[in-house]
């Protein structure tokens, strides 16, 4: 009997695995985090260059997870209308753009961001994997998954890769040699969290080595923010004199470690401050 | 440590002490070779303690972690077990440290199965206190759950072989973002002499359905008991 159960339990899982829309064979062989900071490098696709603002003045948005799924619903529209009514000049996307990475999921996320009508950055995240094509079509509509852009000559965006939970051989070395030039005020940018407060949850990125290097790494060069998706939630754990941020989702509704929302952040007078603004989904 | 080998030394119970050097790699992150002392002692039948010393060489050179334990046995039929332990874990080429308390429900070994159950308090330190294991305040600190399930397949006179996940030993915690698998066994070469194995790794990133084999650990050594 107990046997009978254990293959039925056995078997009710390998159809849920079925039923879902992951291709299971194409994460398997998916491209690694080495191999897509290989392709970010190379300069092919090239990295998105500096958007112009008014560099006394500016602002731009933070958020995750948008996780377009087969209703094609999100908060983008809503967004649309913060832009006009806060003046953001640009905005930032942390991953997750899609939930499964099907083609129509793709094609609709970038129809709608193209939408809001300004100009953006992003970066992938874990959902945007799975699929075998899941890394081309990224790169197709977005360009490179790390990369560094200066705004105005004063903020520096460094978008990292931790879509696999974790940072890898190179892009390590890449992000030690970005980090260094004191002169910018710099946030990373990436799906994952280092450091998200006192709950037991295993949302963050994967060793303790690793955290303990990222964070000693963020310090020792004076980093300012780490922002980052993938808990759909706020989250402000300042450590040391870095702050880690989980800058809030961009899906509908109320999820599962906060409502959606977005950080804002307005760089004036010479300094970078943030807030968190809620979407009221209704 | 100094402590369990008076106290055994003292005829207060049964000391087992043991050396074990290994390799511990991970990608992009460290690559070093380990070598830790470790002693446990039973002074009483429902009583256990442990500690042990782990130095690093090639990365992160020195003192690489330090781990005390003390085991009371609450329920011996099922060998139900309340564990206690302290570690401070520290990486000298980063100034980053990490000091942790731990507290576990175990029981086994039953029919060759063990498992525990628990929660860590996870302190991480930096600069000047990275070395400290009185640092115990941080903006980084967290609770996470520990878990533990092995299965000691083959067991002969003089040999057994043992597989499963821990996220917990002597001188680790691991976070809830990996799921650490192992495979351990013994040799015995002596009456009171065993060599020891142990290779382990875990697979990352879980939490976000793309798993990969991200850590390894290798690790070889003798256990004498007097």
């Amino acid at each position: 009997m107990g046997s009978r159960r254990a293959f039925l339990f056995a078997l009710a899982g390998l159809l849920a695995l079925c039923a879902c829309e992951w291709d299971l064979w194409g994460i398997v062989t998916r491209p690694t985090v080495e191999d897509r900071v290989r392709d970010n490098l190379s300069g092919d696709p090239p990295a998105p260059g500096p958007v112009p603002v008014n560099p006394d003045s500016f602002r731009f948005a933070v958020f995750g997870d948008p996780q377009i799924k087969h209703d094609y619903l999100s908060s983008l529209g809503r967004f649309k209308q913060e832009v006009a009514d806060r003046g953001i000049d640009f905005f930032c996307v942390l991953g997750d753009l899609t939930n499964d990475a099907t083609p129509d999921e793709v094609d609709t996320v970038k129809l709608q961001l193209d939408r809001v009508g300004i100009p953006y950055y992003a970066t992938i995240g874990n959902h945007d994997l799975y699929q075998a094509d899941g890394w081309e079509r990224f790169k197709q509509n977005y360009g490179p998954s790390c990369y560094a852009v200066v705004i105005a000559g004063r903020v520096k965006l460094i978008f990292l890769d931790t879509a696999d939970g974790t940072i890898g051989s190179a892009q390590f070395d890449w992000l030690a040699s970005e980090l260094q030039d004191s002169s910018y005020i710099r946030l990373v940018l990436t799906h994952f969290p280092v450091y998200d407060g006192e709950k037991p949850i295993m949302w963050r990125l994967a060793s303790d080595a690793e955290r303990a290097k990222v964070q000693s790494l963020l310090e020792k060069y004076g980093t300012h923010y780490w922002c980052a998706g993938h808990i759909h939630g706020l989250r402000d754990t300042p450590v040391d004199s870095v702050h880690h941020l989980t800058c809030g989702a961009m899906a509908p509704g109320a999820l599962d470690y906060g409502n959606a929302g977005y950080l804002l952040f307005t760089f004036a007078d010479d300094s970078l401050s943030w807030e968190f603004v809620e979407l009221n989904w209704q | 440590m100094a402590l369990l080998a008076l106290l055994a030394a003292a005829g207060y119970g049964a000391a087992v002490p043991s050396v074990i050097v290994g390799y511990r790699g991970e990608t992009g992150v460290e690559s070093k070779m380990l070598a830790a002392v470790q002693a446990d002692i039973e002074p009483a039948s429902w009583l256990e303690a442990d500690a042990g010393l782990s130095f690093n060489l090639f990365q992160n050179n020195g003192l690489g972690a330090a781990g005390v334990g003390v085991g009371v046995v609450v329920y011996d039929p099922a060998g139900f077990t309340l564990r206690l332990a302290g570690q401070h874990q520290q990486w000298n080429d980063w100034q980053a440290g990490e000091n942790r308390l731990l507290v576990v429900l175990e029981a086994g070994p039953l029919f060759g199965f063990d498992a525990g159950f628990g929660l860590v308090r996870r302190v991480p330190v930096f600069g000047d206190m990275y070395c400290s294991p009185s640092g115990w305040s941080s903006g980084a600190a967290e609770w996470n759950y520990l878990y533990r399930l092995r299965w000691k397949f083959i067991r002969r006179e003089s040999w057994w072989l043992r597989a499963g996940f821990s996220t917990y030993d002597r001188f680790t915690a691991h976070n809830p973002q990996q799921l650490p698998l192992e495979a351990d066994g013994a040799y015995r070469l002596k009456d009171d002499l065993e060599l020891v194995a142990r290779a382990g790794t875990s697979i990352v990133g879980y939490s976000g359905g793309l798993v990969s084999f991200h850590e390894v650990e290798l690790g070889a050594g003798v256990r004498h008991g007097f």
